[in-house]
């Protein structure tokens, strides 16, 4: 799957964005398969507008986000829904879980929204052990602290098939160790599914050995 | 996809206002039950007037004739039917039989044996043998006989035992007595007068007329007559429902009459059947409220997890899944009541049948197929509407 990003504007950002140079607004994009891409941003450079638009949430822009050559709005809702199932998960910024679910419940719910699941929960626990947070999972998740949250997030876009992976400053509430561990996790199932993953940041770090750095 | 609706129950929570959902619910069992029984009483009501066991208690004879009115009163032709109004009446659906009461063109004198001292004039007038209740083997007339078989009307003896004979102190006499009796027949015309031996074979219910069999009549008009065929002023039908209004209807629109107490059911049968439409029409109104309260349950559920459903849809949750799973905690409902409100009219109809057995009327104890397709009918609209509702919202807020 090709992402690549023709001109892309957003609409309420653009008189802004217009006076300063930047990487990837306004310009021609190729995401290439399997890269690690990062994107460094301050603060109000559209950091979450931009994951949102390749993830297709917001829809207020000028260009295009094209997807495997086919702008995303040519893609129906069901093709879509079936490309967040396998071909391209995310870390919201703001986690977005269940507060009504338990921490597991959350992951299992994306675990088995596809008929057949593609980790087993043996694999999520797993997972849960890596990130230490296997003494949570069977608490409601609106008693999470925000970096379990964080976490119970990574594991939740880990558990689906895909070959590109948003990540929206997922490491903003983790501490030094916790954030090794995760960017360990995540650089393993990337691996494992030949996926590359685009991750925004406010910071320069060393988390992962990039292939791609932009300035946004 | 069983793990992932336990899931979603969690999320999208069904059980707001349930006693709106339940109160709509039993609208839509009612509402299926007074359209079922609609459907049920008109099929019960077609068994009752068509159905070949209780044939006998419908399927009758009708003679119908032009009224005779201050108008056409004196003008015998007026009162005839024309040729083009005998095919009309042929043609009718209602009419299953049809024949021409044929009238003699001759003079009848009749005079009982003996010292009974009876002599009057009198007609005759002969249908098709198939018109006749009387059966009788002795109902035949061979050119040369000089016995000519007669029936009389019932209540031509009624008259005579109960009216005349009382009031001139004559003696009353037997149905059987009548039949030994012969009597002198004089018939005369075309200055030509003979005599036969009348002998009476039965009394007729269904024609009131003096009846002898189509092959005298014809012979006897030939030979007697005055040559110039007399209008046809009288026919009978035979109808497998005198009760049906249209049968009604079109007597009535032609100026034709007939008995009308065999007409009498027929305005029973039409407040029967306007009951039935408006039972049925009240079913379909609630019906339709009900589909209304349905709707709006729908609408309320994703409207209060509209943040849900839209976080749902983020993660990847196709549209298809979420409808599917919202069809998957109404359908079975609605199966449940389409299959009591089943079940209660089954009884219902096994109740009806067994009381109108003791009648000695038949209808069957098993809900007929009308009722069948009436559920499925009722339940694939109920679905079309709700799938239609939640396929409206779920592309609404997704």
């Amino acid at each position: 799957m090709q992402i690549q990003l023709e001109n892309l504007m957003p609409v309420p950002l653009k008189d802004k964005l217009l006076q300063r140079d930047s990487g990837v607004w306004n310009k021609e994009v190729i995401f290439t398969p399997g890269s690690f891409v990062k994107i460094k941003a301050p603060s109000g450079t559209g950091k979450t507008t931009l994951v949102h638009y390749l993830y297709h949430i917001r829809y207020d822009y000028t260009g295009k986000v094209l997807v495997d050559g086919r702008p995303w709005q040519s893609y129906s809702r069901n093709e879509v829904a079936s490309m967040r199932q396998q071909q391209v998960s995310i870390v919201f910024q703001d986690l977005r879980l269940f507060e009504q679910l338990t921490a597991e419940e959350n992951i299992t719910l994306k675990r088995v929204m596809l008929p057949q699941p593609y980790c087993s929960a043996e694999k999520v626990k797993e997972m849960a052990a890596r990130l230490n947070v296997t003494h949570v999972l069977q608490q409601s998740s609106k008693t999470l602290s925000y970096g379990e949250r964080q976490r119970i997030a990574i594991i939740r876009a880990l558990v689906q098939p895909f070959q590109w992976l948003l990540m929206d400053e997922p490491f903003s509430h983790l501490d030094e160790d916790n954030t090794q561990c995760a960017a360990a996790l995540i650089a393993d199932e990337c691996k494992a599914r030949n996926a590359g993953f685009i991750l925004t940041d406010l910071d320069n770090d060393q988390h992962f050995s990039y292939d791609v750095h932009y300035h946004l | 996809m069983r793990p992932f609706f336990e899931l979603l129950k969690k999320i999208i929570h069904t059980g707001v206002g349930k006693t709106r959902f339940l109160m709509a619910s039993i609208g839509l069992g009612i509402a299926m039950l007074l359209i079922l029984v609609a459907i049920q009483v008109h099929s019960d009501f077609n068994q009752l007037l068509y159905s070949t066991k209780n044939q006998n208690e419908t399927a009758d004879f009708l003679v119908i004739n032009k009224k005779i009115t201050n108008a056409n009163m004196g003008q015998t032709g007026k009162s005839a039917f024309s040729p083009e109004e005998i095919d009309h009446i042929r043609q009718e659906p209602f009419v299953q039989a049809f024949g021409l009461i044929t009238s003699s063109q001759y003079k009848v004198v009749v005079q009982a044996p003996g010292d009974l001292h009876f002599a009057t004039d009198m007609f005759f007038e002969s249908v098709p043998d198939s018109f006749i209740d009387v059966k009788n083997d002795d109902w035949k007339w061979n050119a040369g006989d000089r016995t000519i078989p007669i029936i009389l009307p019932s209540d031509f003896l009624n008259l005579y035992n109960f009216g005349f004979s009382l009031s001139q102190d004559l003696p009353q006499i037997s149905q059987e007595t009548v039949k030994a009796l012969p009597l002198q027949v004089v018939i005369s015309g075309n200055n030509i007068s003979e005599q036969y031996i009348g002998h009476v074979v039965g009394f007729s219910d269904r024609i009131s007329s003096f009846l002898v069999p189509a092959s005298f009549m014809q012979w006897a008009n030939e030979k007697y007559g005055t040559g110039r065929a007399a209008g046809t002023s009288r026919v009978i039908i035979k109808t497998p429902d005198p009760s049906n209004p249209s049968l009604v209807k079109f007597l009535e629109d032609n100026g034709y009459t007939t008995n009308q107490d065999k007409l009498k059911f027929s305005k029973t049968r039409m407040i029967v059947q306007t009951i039935v439409s408006v039972v049925g029409f009240f079913g379909l109104i609630l019906l339709l409220f009900a589909m209304l309260v349905f709707s709006m349950f729908i609408q309320l559920i994703i409207a209060s997890c509209k943040k849900e459903i839209q976080l749902l849809v983020m993660l990847g949750t196709a549209p298809v899944q979420l409808k599917r799973y919202l069809l998957k905690q109404f359908v079975p409902l609605y199966i449940i009541i389409g299959v009591l409100s089943l079940a209660i009219l089954a009884g219902l109809q096994y109740i009806t049948a067994t009381i109108l057995a003791k009648h000695e009327m038949v209808i069957s104890p098993w809900p007929g197929a009308g009722v069948f397709a009436g559920v499925a009918g009722v339940l694939a609209l109920v679905y079309l509407v709700n799938r239609y509702t939640v396929n409206a919202y779920v592309n609404k807020e997704s």
